[in-house]
């Protein structure tokens, strides 16, 4: 049996904008989805994340591209008859039916006869949590039991692929974080892979067997969240995903050069004389020197205090800005800087990831 | 299969505009044959003319040489005389009524608000003919002449309804922020209600106040009941005529009516969805 | 003069014209119709202040037992004119759901175009439109006129003077009333729901009647009652498109006033059409409170 679930092949996408103009959602994205993986498309608004979604779903056509399902082209087939479930953003629950005619839509349109149907539309239910729901209205339910009907009413029926449309957006901190580790919990237990659309990369992290980082309508990576994070392929992976500071110069022997004069040491391979930009991010900076690390020297502007971390914001001689993130372990130090209003930074040059120069240029 | 999806949306397009064909076409098609030359057989075409309306407004011509079926123009003249000042005045009287309510409505907090709601919309819900008998048999216990007085007073019932919906509806979409902004900057209850309020309502008032009009020249079931023997209204005029034969010049008439109606109208439902 | 009871002056002088206009020539004529109906019809016309029951009971059949005998024929023309007026609502429904559904689908400009094309027509007179279907149906009429040139038949069709022209006469009168309710519903609509349900697995018709009907139902049956009420009480329709022939409700009416001068016995008549409209009234509070939306009434 293959291992992927859905195949997108060159999927393109535009709509009118205004004047003739058209804007091009997705850009000949290829992309596979894996059999039992929970896979993150992130990106900001307007990247075409939410389009792609509706691509597999089938209420966007494709203008050029394929989609395979299993192997079989489903690219002219209409929404009601892929084996794809959405979970809309909004849920999108019939406020004229109870939570369990809800859940057991799916089921009553493909017949299946009315005992069956209770049965495992309480199962169901069961398994988002809401047992004994089954009479509810959908306007009685919070935001967050709405959001499990949806679930529910999308894994019934046992769909090959099912797509989630940020539906965490519209709830609370804690209720969101809880429902995380619900749904990656109801993942590996339903053997369904998942989409997961989102903004944001916390999530995306957390959550995700492989995430995908789009922007303008193409994927500029996909990979496991480390790989993601550690390595990204490009600048804007980079600032995307986590914060950054970037050094973008010349390859010289073991060093980057920028053109402002600030020299950065890595061990990533690249060529010399290559166009790269060098990635640190703030909490690859140290403020005590471990064998003879190489440094940088700051202006320090403002000591952010974030509880677990301090966050300090600065400048190089040359006016470029910096981010450091130092753990709170090391309060006394940052009390020292806060006076002297000067620091050094320390970093392992081993961990200094370099952007190759194509993608660099995003 | 995206092919059954065009022909379905296709189809449902096709039917929305048979839809709006059936609506206009006989319209339309009265304005085409009232240019029928044909005295006898009124929908067989025989030729282009505009002798009927020529007749109707008064003007000897070769037909009405050969029949004397427009009694005088003089009737038709005096029931459109008749309709103008009714409308002129049911209009005048609607407006102000239906609009006071509108704001006080909207102001001012007061016992029995509901109940007003309901008063108000009663006239508009209730049947033509069961208003048009009650108010005969009021007017007829109280001595009342029937003529231009009552179905004026008459009118006026559902029309202070109507402009009140009308107004309301606009008062409940406007910004009550900017009233207060002007409170903020000094302006009293008076000042405010003059200089922000009003010239935001004014084109609903005054679209409201056209399409009073027109309903009232319009109107059949509740004149009928209370012009009595001596007043005839333009659309009572048609009625009647209509009751002893169909003859062209009923269609002129229809068709003037009709234009009529159209531009008011128009204007009316054009300043009551303006955004000043 | 204190703020407080400024107020209440300009309340006051809002207020008191139109309530005491409305009072005097709403409340009270339709309380005197009320009280008219249960009074003796005098010999002359008019009525004699005596309680008498009859009219309704003439109604049902039974009118003074000392006089008449059973004839149930006036309930016979009630049952016609609701027959009637059913099938008026049942066509204009046909008629304007699909049409509705489709505009509240349009773009913004296209929407407003076709709001103002259909309260157009409701601006012009009734006589009007419907001496448009005298023409129409006529036996020398433009319908007949055209299957003869057409050599489709042989002789006219006898259209006019029938329910099935009455009925056509008020489907087309009433088109605006059924239209707008049902529009109103569609564009409130949430599509998302639409699109959820295509998702579960439902084609375009189950989608529509199990989510898209049930969700407009409340301007369904807003439109149905705002058109069922006056097509009950219609006189005119059935005296122009139906001739001597056809006897509704309305014609009885009119006749009761104008010609037989039993204005007792036309108010009792007058009260069924009132409560035919207070009945269709409680169905649709009834249903609106289970529903909780209310289609637009904003002509």
């Amino acid at each position: 049996m293959s291992d992927q679930i859905v195949t997108l092949e060159n999927a393109t996408r535009s709509f009118p904008v205004f004047e003739g103009k058209r804007i091009y959602a997705l850009r000949g994205i290829d992309l596979e989805v894996r059999r039992n993986e929970f896979l993150t498309l992130l990106g900001p608004s307007g990247c075409g994340k939410t389009t792609l979604l509706q691509a597999v779903s089938g209420f966007i056509d494709l203008e050029q591209g394929r989609i395979l399902i299993e192997g079989k082209d489903i690219t002219d087939v209409p929404p009601h008859r892929r084996p794809v479930n959405t979970v809309f953003q909004n849920y999108a629950l019939f406020p004229h039916m109870s939570v369990g005619e809800n859940t057991g839509y799916a089921l009553e349109i493909a017949g299946t006869p009315v005992a069956e149907r209770r049965k495992r539309v309480a199962e169901a239910l069961e398994m988002v949590g809401l047992k004994d729901m089954e009479n509810r209205r959908p306007r009685q339910l919070s935001g967050g039991q709405q959001q499990r009907v949806a679930l529910a009413r999308a894994i019934i029926a046992r769909p090959k692929l099912l797509l989630l449309d940020e539906p965490l957006s519209a709830l609370d901190k804690n209720l969101r974080e809880a429902m995380r580790i619900e749904l990656k919990t109801l993942q590996s237990e339903l053997g369904i892979s998942f989409v997961f659309v989102t903004h944001d990369q916390e999530e995306a992290l957390t959550m995700s067997d492989r995430v995908a980082v789009l922007n303008a309508g193409q994927i500029q990576q996909i990979g496991t969240p480390r790989a993601v994070y550690d390595a990204p392929a490009t600048t804007f992976v980079a600032t995307f995903v986590g914060a950054s500071n970037l050094f973008e110069g010349r390859r010289e022997g073991e060093r980057v050069v920028t053109p402002d004069g600030i020299a950065i040491r890595s061990r990533s391979p690249a060529a010399n004389d290559a166009a790269v930009t060098a990635l640190i991010r703030p909490e690859q900076f140290s403020l005590t020197a471990a064998n003879d690390e190489p440094s940088l020297e700051i202006e320090v502007d403002q000591v952010v205090f974030v509880g677990s971390a301090f966050e300090l914001l600065g400048r190089t001689a040359g006016g470029r800005k910096l981010t450091a993130l130092i753990p709170a372990s090391a309060r006394g130090q940052v009390g020292a800087i806060e006076a002297s209003r000067r620091a050094t930074l320390y970093y392992d040059p081993a961990s200094v990831h370099l952007i190759a120069p194509t993608e660099a240029a995003q | 299969m995206r092919i059954a999806r065009t022909i379905g949306r296709g189809t449902l397009a096709l039917y929305t505009a048979l839809f709006f064909g059936f609506i206009y076409l006989p319209l339309a098609l009265i304005v085409v044959y009232s240019f029928n030359a044909n005295p006898i057989n009124m929908m067989t075409w025989s030729g282009f003319t505009t002798d009927w309306y020529l007749q109707v407004l008064g003007f000897k011509t070769k037909i009405s040489e050969n029949a004397l079926y427009l009694e005088s123009t003089d009737q038709l003249l005096a029931a459109l005389r008749n309709s103008l000042i009714i409308a002129a005045s049911t209009t005048v009287i609607a407006t102000v009524l239906g609009t006071a309510l509108a704001i006080a409505i909207y102001r001012y907090y007061f016992f029995g608000k509901s109940f007003y709601r309901v008063l108000l919309f009663a006239p508009m819900l209730m049947p033509d003919i069961v208003l048009g008998i009650a108010l005969l048999i009021f007017f007829v216990g109280v001595g009342a002449h029937l003529g231009l007085m009552t179905i004026i007073i008459g009118q006026c019932t559902f029309l202070i309804s109507y402009v009140f919906i009308v107004v309301s509806a606009r008062l409940a979409g406007m910004d009550r922020t900017l009233e207060n902004a002007s409170a903020d900057l000094g302006a009293n209850q008076w000042v405010t209600f003059r200089k922000v309020v009003l010239p935001q309502l004014m084109p609903g008032v005054l679209g409201g106040a056209l399409l009073a009009f027109i309903i009232s020249m319009d109107d059949l079931v509740i004149t009928y009941f209370i012009s009595g023997v001596d007043v005839t209204t333009l659309p009572i005029f048609i009625f009647s005529m209509l009751r002893r034969g169909i003859k062209p010049e009923i269609n002129a008439i229809a068709v003037m009516m009709l234009a009529f109606s159209f531009v008011v109208a128009s204007l009316g439902l054009y300043f009551r969805s303006r955004q000043k | 003069m204190s703020a407080r009871s400024r107020h209440r002056l300009e309340l006051g002088i809002l207020l008191t014209p139109a309530t005491l206009f409305l009072i005097a020539f709403f409340v009270v004529p339709l309380g005197i119709m009320v009280v008219m109906s249960f009074l003796m019809p005098g010999l002359y016309g008019g009525a004699e202040w005596e309680f008498y029951p009859h009219n309704f009971g003439r109604i049902l059949g039974f009118a003074d037992p000392m006089f008449e005998e059973f004839d149930p024929v006036y309930l016979a023309i009630f049952w016609r004119s609701v027959r009637i007026a059913a099938l008026t609502v049942l066509c204009t429904f046909l008629v304007c759901y699909p049409a509705a559904f489709q505009v509240a689908r349009l773009p913004d400009r296209w929407k407003n175009f076709c709001l103002f094309l259909i309260a157009l027509p409701f601006f012009t007179s009734l006589i009007v439109r419907l001496f448009v279907w005298v023409l129409l149906l006529r036996q020398t009429g433009l319908i007949n006129e055209v299957l003869l040139d057409l050599h489709l038949i042989d002789r006219p069709l006898d259209m006019i003077y029938t329910d099935g022209a009455i009925i056509v006469g008020m489907v087309y009168i009433y088109v605006p009333f059924m239209f707008l309710p049902i529009y109103a519903s569609v564009e409130k609509l949430d599509w998302a729901l639409v699109r959820a349900s295509q998702d579960l697995g439902a084609g375009p018709i189950r989608t529509f009647l199990r989510v898209i009907f049930p969700l407009t139902l409340p301007g369904v049956i807003g439109g149905a009652i705002i058109v069922f009420i006056p097509a009950l009480g219609n006189f005119v329709v059935p005296e122009v498109l139906g001739g001597a022939k056809v006897l509704m409700l309305g014609n009885l009416i009119e006749q009761q006033f104008l010609s037989a001068r039993n204005w007792p016995f036309g108010s009792a008549l007058a009260m069924l059409v009132m409560a035919a409209m207070l009945v269709a009234l409680l169905i649709y509070v009834l249903t609106e409170g289970r529903r909780g939306s209310d289609p637009a009434l904003s002509l």
